[in-house]
């Protein structure tokens, strides 16, 4: 029996592989069918509802809204983490007349609470909580606004770093985000499963006027996170209440749809991207599932560099499939192994089979600088303060649903910002101008739509 | 001011080994068009190691996406991890056997905590309820200890007994590594979390001094003895929701993230299914362990990173 091993022979690849695909940059990674808007326009606004952000990364740090960031992880109402300890508060043009919370007297309530927080003179710090921001745990977030709004720069190498020998002293970091030139506010949540987080998190991207809205995340929503459980009943009692640990409250099972209704109305005024989820849902996670014809909610699967849904995928039902890694499948439904990772044997596997559609691309990114994030950094003492000293821990891996969601809204961003959408055209406008951007593609008998900036989608690893 | 010449005059290319920086010829017939590598090896001090930095998650970046991406398909991660090392109980230099508990006292980590003391001595907990209030909590209880001789609930009943001491399947299981090895850091880190909450917690215990349910309402009969402090807020619930917080957000990928705080209210709502907490000093657990958790990802972070390493 053969007992071959793989032999780790990978093409090299170009890191910003993904905007080439979706005909954003041309080969030479100069713009495709777009310039740059007049650096005095008012910034696109994209609200990154998820974990905190290494907001000094070189590529980010001018990509960052620092006024705006909000946390919610700590406080319930959220902290302003990067306003000074004793500082106030003033947000203009605040979005105070909405109607989003029409008909939802709970959030209204909420909402209530929110305006009064967020009146001019507050203190940044909510009742002197301290936020969770700092930089090292931010790894998931600092990689997904990497790929909505990096800027390429060049930083200095550190003088503290740089011995003799040194011939460069200033260093490049070509890498950029589907749009260089949005503005970023992240609202860094956490995981409890909370509604009353998320009604926040989204009220305050309603209030501030985000262009997008990106949720590359899911919605512990014990209902809507696996709504067939409950179509099935043991002992007569609906199989989700049978299993639940916790007892639900009914404040809380209210919050919970009406937070539903919440994330409907505002897709109404501005897009939601939406991961679909790396478990291969049909119709994708909560709250992606949302996604339909009358609201602004876009729910984005991931498809592989060789243009096939990633092993991780879902694909029906989904709004748009946008550039991601991939992942092996041994399955009933197909095998697709990695046929150069170094565990690879022969034994047992199908000599039909799909390890061709397997494609090694990864998504690269924006990572914490230093020890901290998903590609660490041989030096334990802190950054330098002025300067880098090394490049690699500034990039790493990336990948999922989470990816793809995070391009598809810097896409969507840099529509606004090139004047081929409108701002502030309204969820669902906004999204049939993205579809009008796609190109349907197929994957055996599955086709979808693949947003393409210019040109046609290539796909580098075929 | 967005400069896009960098990226055509220079790229990243992504190898097996590093991320490495390519610039481009100016002159495209020169050189056959490929471009120059440079040499991020010209940054001096670490550089080659720079650009293995990239790599060095590399090989693991597998096991993250499987993390991240949910896949059904574990098992081939499991393979994975067969070289860590099986026997967990083998690998753990610290007294106890198979009970989990810390080799050494945090003496490190309990010394920052004490310097950071401002920061979470007085955080914003709301007050206890009012004798009146808590005598109305108390009767939530009583249905709970009735409801506790349901045969349905011997589950319960168990999980009590097992978390009145040094527990951690309430938090391993769903993570998925109870009975795996090389998870130590981890570990460590689940029980570094227990054992400074377990501090801060009694602070606030203290100041309130909330007498315990069954001194507020005598018919009920807790099935295990009154811990000798006081009850708001729960330290059951500030502490496993501190786990909680702290793991997922050292992991929030984790798919059962979200599922440890479940954990946690269930092991807080199983103190008061005992009789010896109200729900509100569940809930103010929750609160305190919510408002500490950025004090203790600064107190915790030498652990957090070890432990994030065994799984990235």
């Amino acid at each position: 029996m053969s007992t071959t091993t793989g032999k780790q022979i990978y093409a090299n690849y170009n890191a910003l592989w993904h905007l080439q695909t979706m005909g954003v940059l041309d080969s030479d990674q100069s713009p495709k069918g777009w310039t740059l808007p007049d650096p005095k326009q008012k910034k696109t606004r994209v609200a990154v509802i998820d974990t905190s952000v290494a907001v000094d990364h070189p590529c980010l740090k001018d990509a960052i809204n620092r006024d705006l960031a909000i946390d919610l992880f700590s406080s319930p109402l959220g902290t302003f983490p990067y306003q000074g300890e004793d500082a106030t508060i003033q947000i203009p043009d605040l979005n105070l007349l909405t109607d989003v919370t029409q008909a939802l007297p709970e959030i209204q309530n909420i909402f209530v609470q929110l305006q009064d927080r967020l009146s001019d003179g507050s203190s940044a710090r909510y009742k002197g909580i301290e936020p969770m921001t700092s930089a090292a745990f931010s790894n998931h977030a600092t990689a997904i606004v990497g790929l909505v709004g990096a800027r390429p720069v060049i930083e200095k190498v550190s003088p503290d770093y740089s011995q003799s020998g040194t011939d460069e002293v200033e260093f490049p970091l070509p890498y950029m985000g589907a749009d260089p030139t949005c503005e970023i506010v992240p609202i860094s949540t956490n995981f409890d499963d909370d509604p009353e987080m998320m009604i926040v998190a989204f009220l305050y991207a309603e209030l501030i006027n985000a262009d997008v809205i990106l949720l590359p995340r899911d919605i512990p929503d014990p209902q809507r996170t696996e709504p067939e459980l409950n179509q099935e009943t043991v002992d007569g009692i609906p199989l989700g209440d049978a299993v639940t640990q916790v007892y639900v409250t009914e404040r809380q099972k209210l919050l919970w749809e009406e937070l539903a209704q919440l994330i409907v109305n505002i897709s109404q005024k501005r897009p939601i991207v939406c991961a679909a989820g790396n478990s291969q849902e049909e119709a994708a996670i909560y709250p992606a599932n949302l996604a339909s014809d009358h609201n602004g909610i876009i729910s984005v699967g991931a498809v592989n560099a060789k243009g096939h849904r990633s092993g991780f995928s879902g694909l029906k039902n989904l709004t748009v499939m946008a550039p991601g890694n991939d992942s092996e499948l041994f399955d009933r439904h197909e095998v697709r192994l990695d046929e150069q990772d170094f565990e690879y044997t022969e034994t047992g596997v199908p000599p039909v089979n799909e390890n061709e559609k397997y494609s090694h691309f990864d998504i690269i990114s924006t990572d914490v600088p230093g020890k901290f994030g998903y590609s660490f950094s041989p030096f334990d003492a802190d950054e330098p303060e002025d300067g880098l000293r090394e490049f690699g821990s500034y990039f790493c891996r990336f990948g999922g649903t989470s990816a793809a969601s995070a391009l598809v809204a810097g896409f969507i961003s840099l529509g606004v910002s090139t004047g081929a959408v409108a701002s502030q055209a309204g969820g669902v406008m906004t999204k049939s101008w993205l579809l009008s951007k796609c190109e349907q593609l197929s994957d055996g008998d599955q086709t979808f739509a693949f947003p393409v900036w210019s040109g046609s989608a290539s796909f580098p690893d075929s | 001011m967005t400069d896009l010449n960098i990226l055509t005059e220079h790229r990243f290319v992504v190898t097996t080994s590093a991320l490495v920086l390519a610039r481009e010829p100016q002159d495209a017939g020169e050189g056959g068009g490929g471009g120059t590598e440079i040499s991020a090896m010209s940054v001096a001090g670490g550089a080659l190691s720079s650009m293995l930095a990239l790599n060095r998650s590399a090989s693991n970046a597998m096991n993250r996406n499987r993390n991240r991406n949910r896949n059904r398909n574990r098992n081939r991660n499991r393979n994975r991890n067969r070289n860590r090392n099986r026997n967990r109980n083998r690998n753990r230099n610290e007294i106890g056997g198979d009970d989990y508990s810390l080799g050494l006292e945090p003496w490190r980590e309990r010394r920052e905590l004490h310097k950071e003391y401002d920061k979470w001595i007085d955080l914003p907990v709301t007050f206890p309820p009012t004798a009146t209030q808590l005598r109305l909590q108390t009767i939530e209880l009583l249905k709970k200890q009735y409801l506790r001789t349901d045969p349905r609930q011997a589950g319960r009943v168990e999980e009590i007994y097992r978390e009145s001491g040094m527990d951690l399947s309430g938090y391993l299981r769903p993570l998925g590594i109870e009975e795996e090895g090389g998870y130590d850091a981890t570990i460590g880190l689940v029980l570094l979390v227990l054992a400074l909450c377990d501090e801060i917690g009694l602070t606030y215990k203290e100041r309130f001094s909330v007498a315990r349910p069954n001194q507020v309402e005598p018919r009920l009969r807790p099935i295990l003895a009154n811990p000798a402090h006081a009850s708001y807020p729960s330290n059951h619930s500030f502490q496993s929701f501190s786990v909680a917080f702290i793991f997922s957000r050292m992991l929030p990928e984790h798919p059962a993230s979200t599922e440890l705080f479940r954990s946690a209210r269930r092991i807080a709502e199983n103190r008061e299914w005992a009789g010896l907490h109200y729900a509100a000093d569940t809930e103010a657990g929750h609160d305190l362990a919510r408002m500490v958790a950025p004090v203790l990802e600064r107190v915790c972070k030498r652990q957090m990173l070890a432990a994030l390493r065994e799984w990235i």
